[in-house]
């Protein structure tokens, strides 16, 4: 009798001890590990990236982008098929105070960017969760974020939550990259830098539904869809590469 | 012994509290949206790996081909004999004993994952099945090897020019006159439906059936991809080129499905005994053909 109370208190405990570490694991918001961190002065870059020696312009890319991605023919971009996207960064710009960026603002923004990141590019690379063999991890950075302005209630729909301070992105550029996840080996990079123009600020918890906040939806949205085309750029099949692909293809079900 | 059964109920409950379930959990409600209950349709009972490679009319040849890879521990599956659409069962007991025959099947499908919950099945003689697409596509003689060669080599290069195809991808097709078959299996949601895309919009290709199954990346899985590709580019490196290869790895639950081509026997060879050396590989079907290089012209 009482072995069997042992067991089932054992099993109770367990039952409870699990719970917590799923809530605490699986269930908390993984955007509370991202921090603010600050562009050092003088620099074009934020440092997110240790090396920006290697990137170039990339023609298949509008804008100002510049892009590095192996060559390495048994460790590059078609080596790889699965993805684990990081937590968002924020950097903000050399002039703004850091102490002023809202927690709040800064997790809507940076939420709304790594869904935006794992829609653009999940049917490509199956998002995981866990390092493995093949599977590369995508870390990203929104840099020059600067503060905005206070939020009154009345700029946003009754049904909508202010931010106490809106976050101004008009400045911002992302700068991003992919590396082996299980050794860190850097496989592509990219660095985007678009001024969006006075205006364009996150000031509401769920701004991605507000027209007054659609600067900042649209901008996040194309950066993302801008990874994609860059990792559908390097995928397509060209030159001896295309043909090798063409000769080597044969059909079973003949 | 109870204590650790209480620990691993703990790990199973934290299991499912974690991410990557909640987010299998969030696919397959979205999966359920597409199930479909439909009344029983005559099938034929195949292996897995012949259903996805040798899709044509149930010759001498496949139904050898569905016999010996069952035993070898391909899983059974039920081609439905009306469309050719192949479907994973739930109760892989109620057929694996007809592999290599027909019966009348019944239960809840979703097309699209290509599964079916089996409520019912009945074993039938292929001369019991009635008149009708089923026996139309029974017969070797609807299927058009001849007079349609152009379509064939249209499907045959815009398969091959897809862009995220891997390695670990393998996606073949059958054509049934001017229909396409398509099968195999891939890493990338993408790619499944990108064949699709691409075949339908080939002047004259009438109906597209999608048999392209979508392996679950598994962690061992992915171990044994990475595994399996090191090794064969070590011991055949003339068959890898920077961005491809002749030969496709396909692995799905620990087991390899070697496939394409290879110039000599000695290569088919070493590449089972490489890959069966592997840790954590349960069986390698080695389906590579050996096509030895044409002669080169003297004149």
């Amino acid at each position: 009798m009482n072995r069997s109370r042992y067991f089932w208190k054992a099993l109770a405990g367990s039952l409870c001890l699990a719970f917590a570490m799923a809530i605490a694991t699986g269930c908390s918001p993984a955007e509370t590990k991202a921090s603010v961190k600050k562009i050092p002065a003088n620099q074009e870059f934020s440092g997110f990236l240790k090396d920006y020696a290697s990137l170039k312009p990339n023609p298949n890319l509008d804008g100002n982008a510049l892009t590095f991605a192996a060559a390495d023919a048994k460790q590059n971009l078609r080596s790889y098929f699965a993805i684990i996207v990081d937590p968002v960064e924020v950097y903000v710009a050399t002039d703004a105070d850091a102490s002023k960026v809202d927690d709040e603002a800064r997790i809507a923004l940076t939420n709304y960017f790594q869904h935006a990141l794992v829609d653009a590019v999940s049917d490509a690379f199956p998002v995981v969760n866990e390092p493995s063999p093949l599977t590369l991890r995508l870390r990203t950075a929104i840099v020059g974020v600067d503060v905005g302005g206070q939020v009154a209630a009345g700029d946003v729909p009754a049904d909508a939550k202010p931010l106490h301070q809106a976050l101004n992105i008009g400045k911002v550029g992302v700068e991003m990259e992919l590396v082996d996840s299980k050794t860190g080996e850097r496989i592509a990079a990219m660095v985007d830098k678009t001024n969006l123009g006075a205006g364009a600020e996150v000031g509401a918890a769920n701004f991605s539904r507000m027209q007054k906040f659609a600067a900042a939806r649209e901008a996040f949205d194309e950066w993302a869809s801008r990874v994609r085309t860059f990792l559908d750029s390097e995928h397509e099949l060209k030159g001896e590469d295309a043909v090798k692909a063409d000769q080597s293809y044969r059909p079973y079900g003949e | 012994m109870k204590r650790i059964l209480s620990i691993l109920c703990g790990l199973l409950i934290l299991y499912s509290y974690s991410p990557s379930s909640l987010a299998i959990q969030d696919k397959d409600k979205d999966k359920d949206k597409e199930k479909e209950v439909t009344p029983s349709f005559p099938a034929y009972v195949d292996s897995d790996l012949c259903a996805r490679l040798m899709l044509g009319p149930i010759t001498t040849q496949r139904v050898d081909c569905s016999v010996k890879t069952y035993k070898d521990g391909s899983n059974p599956v039920l081609v439905r004999l009306d469309d050719n659409t192949i479907f994973s069962v739930n109760k892989e007991k109620m057929v694996k004993d007809y592999v290599g025959g027909f019966g009348e099947a019944s239960g809840d499908i979703k097309v699209k994952s290509g599964t079916m919950k089996l409520k019912g099945f009945t074993p039938i003689e292929r001369s019991q099945i009635p008149e009708g697409p089923a026996t139309k596509l029974l017969d070797v003689r609807t299927y058009q090897a001849k007079g349609s060669a152009q379509l064939h080599e249209k499907v045959r290069h815009e398969l091959a020019m897809i862009a995220y195809i891997t390695t670990f991808d393998f996606i073949s097709f059958t054509l049934v006159g001017n229909d396409v078959i398509l099968t195999g299996w891939t890493v990338r949601d993408t790619n499944r439906s990108d064949a699709e895309y691409r075949v339908k919009k080939i002047e004259g290709v009438g109906k597209v059936t999608n048999n392209i199954e979508i392996l679950p990346l598994g962690g061992i899985d992915m171990e044994i991809r990475a595994a399996a590709r090191s090794a064969l580019q070590r011991t055949h490196s003339t068959y890898f080129w920077s961005n491809g290869s002749d030969i496709k790895i396909v692995v799905k639950n620990g087991t390899i499905i070697l496939l394409g081509a290879v110039r000599t026997q000695q290569d088919f060879d070493t590449a089972t005994i490489q890959l069966n050396s592997l840790s954590g590989v349960f069986h390698v079907f080695n389906m590579l053909r050996v096509t030895p290089p044409a002669p080169k012209d003297k004149g």
